[in-house]
């Protein structure tokens, strides 16, 4: 199920899956655990494509490759060789953020987006943070914030093997390379998202702490047309927490 | 061999309770806790000892650190301003700016000129790699720390030295079109450069550029390696060798009438690791960009090491440190024999930082270790 992707000299770990209508999945903190249930229901109806981004999972990253701005134009790349002439891009999280800049430089080879519980955006005032620091906060409460069952996704790292471990620090030091400053946000994308002429869902965990529902509406407002749902019992990663409901909701957006 | 005085001006009147609730000491403790009258005297205390320092012929250092109870100096650049006008004889050491977490380097750079002109050349520069806290309350990023740092240096000594007008620098991480600094520093082309890091690999590099190397209670076995790693990197450049003037050491030292006396005051100076140095794991072991990700498996299980070198040594007794070759007290007698010591087991060097006051060390106990280490120690360690 992962094959390699070579995007100019980075060499991108791509996870495959499922039939039908092509789908760019982009990533959140972590790379999409290749075991995880909502990947086979979602392949039941799309044909995804989930690539590691630079310096995430076992992809590559040249020294260059250091900014949202290098990974949007990675995207790009992607996007432009890929075979089908349009593709729905649904980004998690930072993928959310990836997704949304992408869509706003141009949606020509975009069919449909779907933006779940993402970052990117600057709503609140200059003292209300919109984004929950998770390089700044202690791990404990950071993971709280995550998800909605805390306890039931609570890390063994005692229990993961070497490798699992090197990754999960890899992918951290990517996401603080790539995110630290300004945290997680691009000041200049709000005014922007109003370019997005695709169709949009807006897709939030009604329990997360990381990014809150009304953040998420807020989102939604910014992109024209598009449609704010919640999925209720699931944190800042619907996707794990509720793959049934997860990908009911992606899917009947996909259809329509 | 030249001493040099370190008073990191720690505030450490906050409530136990408090300390103990708080997941860190730095960074996160709120400064309400922190009360300006009672730091206006430790201010006080701590210029009255550097300029005790300037009678007794003992260097002084100034350091920086932010948003804790470790350092009041919260710029170092602004007290060598006070140091550069009220000495007026020892040389005055910044060790250092914390020159990754700001901005622009430049300003960094004409603040040391200017502080280097006001003492009319007593400045010395050192170069510190910051981290920790300091990326949080610097508000920067701790994924390519190091590039900065050595970016930053590059733009500072050509800031420093350059004469003829603008120059413009467009690098990986600064950018400043229009570099032209007034005044231009006293010493030419800038003044003596120090690094302090136990790295062996930032030590290599030091020893191709000829900085001095000074190593922060990291004990003998520690310091022989950078220093090797020093030495090493400059023969292999073609480079002559090092002089003991490229090396320092620091240390918690303190001079007492009897070894009774050093050992009870000196060991109110692990204030600084036992109580100074407690930091939540995001600002330590799991701050990215630290080390390298092969290396995090040990971070992560149960009992995982610490990042900071000294953040291992908390609960260390007196005993402990004096036989790790951190820290030097006694009576006169014992701490040039534990000096000597150190010396023959890491190598010869002529820089002593004297971490001398720290914790609930009061003033008076700071100024009679400083006198006597003056009077008693030092002339035996220069002869």
């Amino acid at each position: 199920m992962t094959e390699r992707l070579t995007v100019r000299d980075i060499d991108l770990d791509v996870l495959r899956c499922g039939a039908g209508r092509p789908l760019l999945l982009l990533h959140g903190f972590d790379p999409v655990p290749s075991h995880a249930p909502f990947l086979e229901r979602l392949g039941a109806h799309a044909e995804v494509v989930a690539p590691s981004h630079p310096g995430f999972g076992r992809s590559s990253r040249p020294d260059a490759i250091d900014s949202v701005y290098d990974l949007v134009r990675v995207y790009l790349d992607v996007l432009d060789r890929w075979p089908a002439e349009r593709v729905a891009v649904l980004g998690l999280s930072f993928g959310g953020w990836l997704a949304a800049e992408l869509a706003s430089i141009s949606s020509s080879r975009i069919e449909r987006l779907v933006l779940v519980d993402a970052v990117g955006i600057k709503v609140s005032p200059p003292d209300t943070p919109d984004i929950y620091d998770v390089f700044n906060r202690s791990p404990h409460d950071v993971h709280r914030r995550r998800w909605h069952d805390p306890d039931r996704w609570k890390p063994d790292f005692d229990a993961m093997a070497d490798e699992e471990l090197i990754a999960h620090h890899r992918n951290r030091e990517s996401l603080c390379r790539y995110a630290w400053h300004p945290y997680m946000h691009n000041p200049k994308l709000r005014p922007w998202l109003g370019r997005i002429d695709v169709p949009t869902l807006v897709l939030w965990g009604a329990s997360d702490g990381i990014v809150s529902p009304d953040y998420g509406r807020a989102y939604s407002a910014a992109i024209p047309g598009s449609r704010f749902e919640l999925i209720e019992g699931a944190g800042h990663h619907p996707e794990l927490e509720q793959p049934e409901l997860f990908v009911d909701r992606v899917v009947a957006f996909l259809k329509e | 061999m030249q001493a040099w005085y370190l008073n990191e001006n720690p505030y450490p009147f906050v409530p136990q309770e408090v300390l103990d609730r708080a997941d860190s000491v730095r960074g996160s403790l709120p400064n309400k806790y922190c009360d300006p009258k009672i730091a206006a005297d430790l201010f006080e205390e701590a210029l009255d000892e550097y300029l005790l320092c300037d009678d007794i012929g003992i260097n002084v250092v100034s350091n920086e650190h932010h948003a804790g109870i470790n350092c009041l100096f919260g710029a170092s650049p602004l007290i060598l301003g006070i140091l550069a006008r009220q000495t007026r004889n020892v040389r005055i050491l910044s060790l250092g700016t914390l020159i990754t977490v700001r901005q622009d380097p430049v300003r960094v750079a004409e603040e040391y000129a200017t502080a280097d002109v006001i003492c009319r050349g007593r400045l010395e520069i050192g170069f510190v790699k910051s981290g920790g806290t300091e990326m949080a309350s610097g508000n920067m990023n701790p994924v390519g720390n190091i590039e900065r740092f050595w970016e930053a240096i590059d733009l500072i000594l050509k800031t420093l030295s350059h004469q003829d007008g603008p120059f413009s620098w467009e690098g990986k991480h600064y950018t400043h079109r229009h570099v032209n600094i007034w005044p231009r520093p006293w010493q030419q082309p800038y003044p003596p450069l120090w690094t302090a890091t136990g790295d062996p690999e930032t030590s290599a590099e030091l020893g191709r550029r000829g900085m001095v190397n000074v190593l922060v209670f990291r004990g003998p076995e520690e310091t022989k390696r950078a220093w090797t790693a020093y030495r090493k990197a400059r023969a292999e450049a073609a480079l002559p060798e090092p002089g003991p003037d490229r090396f320092g050491y620091a240390a918690f030292v303190y001079t007492g009438e009897t070894d009774e006396e050093g050992m009870r005051i000196g060991s109110k100076l692990l204030w600084f690791l036992n109580t100074g140095l407690k930091s939540a794991p995001q600002y330590s072991k799991f701050l990215p960009g630290q080390i390298s990700p092969q290396l995090a498996p040990g971070l992560y299980r149960s009992g995982g090491g610490a990042l900071r070198p000294a953040a291992a040594l908390v609960g260390i007794t007196a005993e402990q440190a004096i036989a790790r070759g951190l820290m030097f007290a006694g009576n006169p007698d014992t701490v040039v024999r534990q000096i000597r010591e150190f010396q023959a087991k890491a190598g010869n060097f002529e820089h002593l930082v004297l971490a001398s006051r720290s914790g609930f060390m009061t003033h008076d106990e700071a100024t009679r270790g400083l006198k006597l280490f003056a009077r008693e120690v030092l002339p035996r360690l220069s002869s």
